[in-house]
Parts: C-alpha cells; structure tokens; sequence
C-alpha cells in the first residue's frame, strides 16, 4: 500500500542534550574550531526555549506519524565515523540485522529491524540500477536517535536505518537521492504493511568548521517554502556543492524522503535556528 | 596526500576505549602504532582541532583531540555517538 507518512526533523545533539552543563560542554567543544562562534552562545532560559519549541515540534510530528498508524519506520540518516570510515564508505546502505541498538548519554535505544522491507528495497535497487550496500550490524547513533527519541520512544514497531553519505566527500547528488526515495516508494506501494519514511538531518550548519555557528536562514526557508508547495522534484538540480556551500549536506537524506513523497505538499513545517551550530528544521506530510 | 592513519587515530581517540585509555597515559606510545608524518604527530601533540584541520582531516574527527585534554575529558560529548 502507499506510503502512510513522510517525516524530515534535524538530528542536532543539542536537541536531546540537557539545557545547562551539556549544551554548554556541546558549545566549548565545536567552538574550539571556531572561538568567534562563541559570541552569541544562547543562555540557559534561551536554551530551554529552544529545547520546547523542538519538542512541539516533534509533538506535531509524532501525532502525523501516530495517526498513520504505520507497520514499520525507514529512517533515512547519515553516518558518522560512527558504523563507516575510510576503509568502507558506502554512499547507500540498507540495514539489515535482526535488531539495532544504540545510546545517547542517558537515553537507550532498541528496536526490531525490519529486515524483510530491507531486503525488498535492496532486491528493488538492483532491478534498477541502484546497488546498495547492506550489512547485518550497525549501531544507532544520535542521527537516529535524536529524532527516534521524540518520534518512537517506545518500540512499538521495528525501524529500518538507510544511511546517505552526506559526511565524506564525494557524496552522491541530490538526483540520486530522489531516484532513491522514488524506488522506496515503489516497493511500498507494493507491501502489504503501512510503511512510514523519516529523513534526519540539517539543516543548514557546519560542524567541525571555522564556519561553525553560521546558518544560512534564507537557504534554509527556501528549502521548506518548496516542500509547502509540493515542488520538491524541483531540488533534483541543485547539485553537492550547493548545498555544501549552505551548510545543508544532510539535506541528502531530505531529498530521499522527497523523493518518496514526489509531487505532495508538506502539510507541516517548523524552523529554528539554535544560535549555536544548527538550523532546527521539522517537517510532515500527511499521505492517507 | 592521503591521511588515513592520522584520521584512523582520531577515530580510534573518540571509538575504541582501549585505545583511548592507553592515549591517556602514553600518547606517544601510541601514535607510534599508526604511520604519521612528524608533522602529523605535531599537530595532535598541540592538541589544537585547527592545525589537524589544516593538515585535510575531517573537521569533525579533528575536535575528537580534545578528548585528551584535561579540560574536555569529561565533556558529555563522549556519551553519545
């Protein structure tokens, strides 16, 4: 059956980082590459604002994807040096191990994994000309479970993690990551389970970089404006370089999720930006 | 150039306990188990993410030098992946 809900939300640690003492050892580590990035660090009450805004956010969401009533979650995220490294780097992987663990601070995390729709999307991919890479360990990492945290707390229903490389340079292009989205699609379509599709990441921001503490705002609100109108097929011409330059890489995995949703509207949208490293941007699409 | 055993370091710094443990004591020691230019081994001896940077490691796994320093040891960054 068609997909029943399409989700996009930012992974930023900080989300899930305690407001106080953790976003502040979060600020002193990313500043060292950028001293001058410390000049608007937010304050602890800024903080905590922020931090409500991102659970209202994501109460928006979870309400979506819970009234979708879905069978399984793909989650659709970036690696980081955390499962890959320069000894393998796979543009495209599919998970598919029996269960997939992982912890944030105090936070755990476990969930079935739903190999079969893995297994189905690779088996699709080839018949297609996308070859996935897939292996049966990973372990979960705060691109997952940032958002998995607000949007699945309880396992209730097995996920199944694809990761993009939006991290290591040469990424694939925004096309690629739409014609993925678009096969995922297609087996959906075919399953007989409700599947629901998550993106993670960005958007505009630049870890590990003098730049850090940039955002590009107006990138950013430009991105969401096209998703509100249903244009997202549009996105497929921008090419890596454009997005590196805005600081929006991880919206490779977006355009996986848009590419699954092709000519749909978001239904809704949130932005804001942390005054420390990240554009905080929140996305659903009601499908059924 | 390639910097492969350099990143591998920084990696092994933030992912493998063992080898963190052991920086901790003996960093010396330590990097004489991955192949570094002295140049290399100058910029994690300063500690300083931007020199690492400079030198064409990843920017995120050059702040994972920080773990060594006194300062940033227990910065809750280390507590989740």
């Amino acid at each position: 059956m068609p997909l029943v809900s399409a989700l996009a939300a930012s992974h930023a640690p900080n989300i899930l980082l305690e407001p106080g003492r953790e976003w502040e050892d979060f600020m002193d580590l990313h500043y060292s590459m950028a001293p001058q990035g410390s000049a608007r660090r937010p304050t602890l009450d800024q903080q905590k604002k922020l931090r409500q805004d991102a659970e209202s956010a994501f109460a928006a969401l979870r309400a979506d994807l819970e009234q979708a009533k879905p069978d399984v979650l793909i989650v659709v995220a970036n690696d980081q040096f955390v499962n890959f490294f320069w000894n393998n780097i796979p543009t495209f992987f599919v998970t598919i191990a029996d269960r997939v663990q992982g912890q944030f601070t105090k936070h755990k995390f476990d969930y079935r994994n739903h190999k079969e729709l893995g297994k189905a999307i690779i088996r699709a991919g080839m018949e297609k000309g996308i070859d996935f890479s897939f292996g049966e360990h990973i372990e979960l990492q705060h691109t997952q479970n940032v958002p998995l945290h607000f949007l699945l707390p309880q396992a209730t229903i097995p996920i199944l993690p694809i990761y993009v490389n939006t991290w290591v340079d040469p990424a694939p292009s925004p096309r690629r990551c739409y014609q993925v989205g678009e096969l995922i699609r297609e087996v959906a379509n075919r399953a007989t389970e409700r599947v629901a599709i998550l993106a993670t990441g960005g958007l505009s921001h630049f870890p590990g970089s003098p730049r850090i503490g940039e955002i590009d705002e107006s990138f950013d609100h430009q991105l969401l404006d096209v998703m509100r109108q249903g244009k997202g097929r549009s996105l497929v011409d921008y090419s890596v370089e454009d997005l590196l330059k805005a600081g929006d890489t991880e919206f490779l995995n977006w355009m996986v999720v848009i590419g699954a949703v092709g000519d749909a509207k978001a239904s809704f949208t949130a932005y804001m930006p942390d005054f420390v490293a990240t554009g905080w941007g929140f996305v659903s699409w009601k499908l059924v | 150039m390639s910097c492969y055993d350099l990143s591998r370091l920084l990696f092994d710094l933030k992912m493998n306990e063992a080898v963190y443990q052991r920086a901790s004591a003996d960093f010396e020691n330590v990097m004489t188990g991955y192949d570094l230019s002295s140049e290399e081994k100058d910029a994690l001896r300063a500690g300083d993410p931007r020199k690492l940077r400079q030198l064409g490691v990843h920017g995120m796994l050059c702040l994972y030098i920080k773990r060594l320093n006194p300062q940033f040891r227990d910065n809750i960054y280390w507590a989740q992946k």
